[in-house]
């Protein structure tokens, strides 16, 4: 049974039809891409998987359970994260704040000022661990509006894994990323794999063919074709543009 | 069984004004489809390409004639299930606006979950990256999956007749208003309105 199912979601906006009719299946420990031209609904697609909004018909299973509908933080707290494509962090606290305000534990003793958390040895040590995940656990005490675009990225990751998902969602992760940023980000959902499933709506084809195990390819709201990174290379026409001979 | 598609004695006339009744456009089409298929849909601007699409969703009424789907006419199905029968893509997003004086519950149900007929108006075939091929494939597993596909192109570069060769079976030419029927991609090559129409494409090609 996969770990994460959408069946059948529609989604409407008035007379605009953004989600005509997704299904795909996310199974444990696999990275899957969801990828499209841009317009094809694919933010609309992860904020309806991730409960954002509610879909018009079709469901949503984590687990086996039926998600759909769910509040947000409830879809949160069952285990399924995700970061925005929005940079969402608080610029002016360190990056470890940014990272602890996300823990469980520390929600669990929320009402304290950050200041006593900071004397909680064993918060720190559970928010250096997560940053550590990421990449970042030396530069906990810098402020998060030091960091450049892609730490920004990866403190985002930490962020959403602070909620100890068992689902990661990612949104457009290397938008605004260079080249070399994007090589590291490729690194890091690599080691990340190790540890957690992993979902990544990306525009990059060349990203996902690199990242994915299986890719969904949405457009006119729909998925119009799903399969591995090496059977949808073999596709006559993504051969020939990745040669440039389309013209 | 019914046909995929039965379009009889359609006729759409524009007038100048609800007073002057001086037509200023006018489609005619007269053609069926049985089976599932993937039909290519071209023809010059402002022949009446996007209206004939119109009328075969039920967004647009026709002035005379009728159009049915599966056997349903199109303009008697409640106009909040019309997009089950037949669904029109506009580019790369979908909007639905039906009309209709008779209310919803005096009206046929679609009798469908997902659309029967799918009309794709000049998707977007970008050079630059792989998509293309996802859509034909897609337009393909809508055929097997018993679909009826338009795809609206306005070939303006080789690679768009290369498309539509591969993936069309067979083709609707719209001009001035007028719909014509043509079997096949050689049998539009040889169509003589299409001809002049794809113009300096088709010297590129014997070249």
């Amino acid at each position: 049974m996969a770990l994460f199912e959408a069946r059948g979601i529609q989604k409407r906006f008035g007379a605009r039809v953004v989600l005509e009719n997704i299904s795909l299946a996310i199974e444990a420990g696999t990275v899957h891409g969801i990828m499209g031209p841009n317009g094809a609904g694919k933010t609309t697609c992860f904020h309806v998987l991730t409960g954002h909004h509610p879909p018009d018909a079709g469901s949503i299973l984590f687990d086996g359970n039926d998600i759909t509908g769910l509040k947000p933080h409830v879809i949160a707290r069952m285990g399924v994260s995700r970061s925005f494509q929005m940079m969402n962090l608080f610029d002016d606290a360190v990056v470890i704040e940014n990272v602890m305000l996300a823990l469980p534990a520390f929600r669990a003793v929320s009402g304290s000022p950050l200041r006593e958390t900071f004397g909680d040895r064993h918060l720190v040590d559970l928010a250096l661990t997560v940053l550590d995940q990421v990449g970042l656990a030396g530069r906990a005490w810098e402020k998060a509006k030091d960091l450049s675009y892609g730490d920004r990225r990866a403190l985002e990751i930490a962020v959403a894994l602070a909620a100890e998902p068992r689902i990661l969602f990612l949104d457009e992760p290397t938008a605004g990323l260079g080249a070399q940023a994007t090589q590291n980000l490729i690194r890091l959902i690599q080691k990340l794999r190790q540890h957690y499933t992993i979902c990544v709506i990306e525009h990059d084809m060349r990203f996902l063919f690199e990242l994915a195990d299986t890719i969904s390819v949405v457009h006119w709201g729909q998925v119009i074709v799903e399969g591995t990174p090496a059977g949808l290379k073999a596709n006559k026409w993504v051969a020939r543009s990745a040669l440039g001979e389309v013209a | 069984m019914a046909a995929m598609l039965e379009v009889t004695a359609l006729e759409k006339v524009y007038t100048k004004g609800v007073l002057n009744r001086t037509p200023t456009f006018r489609l005619t089409a007269d053609f069926g489809i049985e089976r599932p298929a993937v039909v290519g849909m071209m023809g010059p601007n402002g022949s009446g390409k996007t209206t004939l699409f119109e009328l075969i969703t039920g967004s647009n009424a026709p002035t005379s004639g009728e159009v049915k789907v599966l056997g349903r006419n199109i303009h008697r199905v409640r106009t909040d299930q019309r997009d089950r029968l037949a669904i029109h893509y506009h580019q790369s997003y979908q909007v639905r606006h039906f009309r209709s004086w008779m209310p919803n519950a005096m009206m046929q149900p679609a009798g469908s979950d997902y659309p029967m007929v799918h009309l794709f108006d000049e998707p977007q075939f970008n050079t630059q990256d792989g998509y293309i091929g996802f859509m034909l494939d897609f337009f393909r597993r809508l055929r097997a999956e018993g679909r009826l596909v338009f795809l609206c192109v306005h070939p303006n570069e080789k690679f768009h007749l290369e498309i539509l060769q591969e993936i069309c079976e067979q083709f609707i030419f719209v001009q001035k208003g007028v719909v014509t029927s043509i079997p096949d991609f050689d049998a539009l090559m040889a169509f003589e309105p299409a001809r002049s129409y794809l113009g300096g494409l088709l010297a590129d090609r014997a070249a």
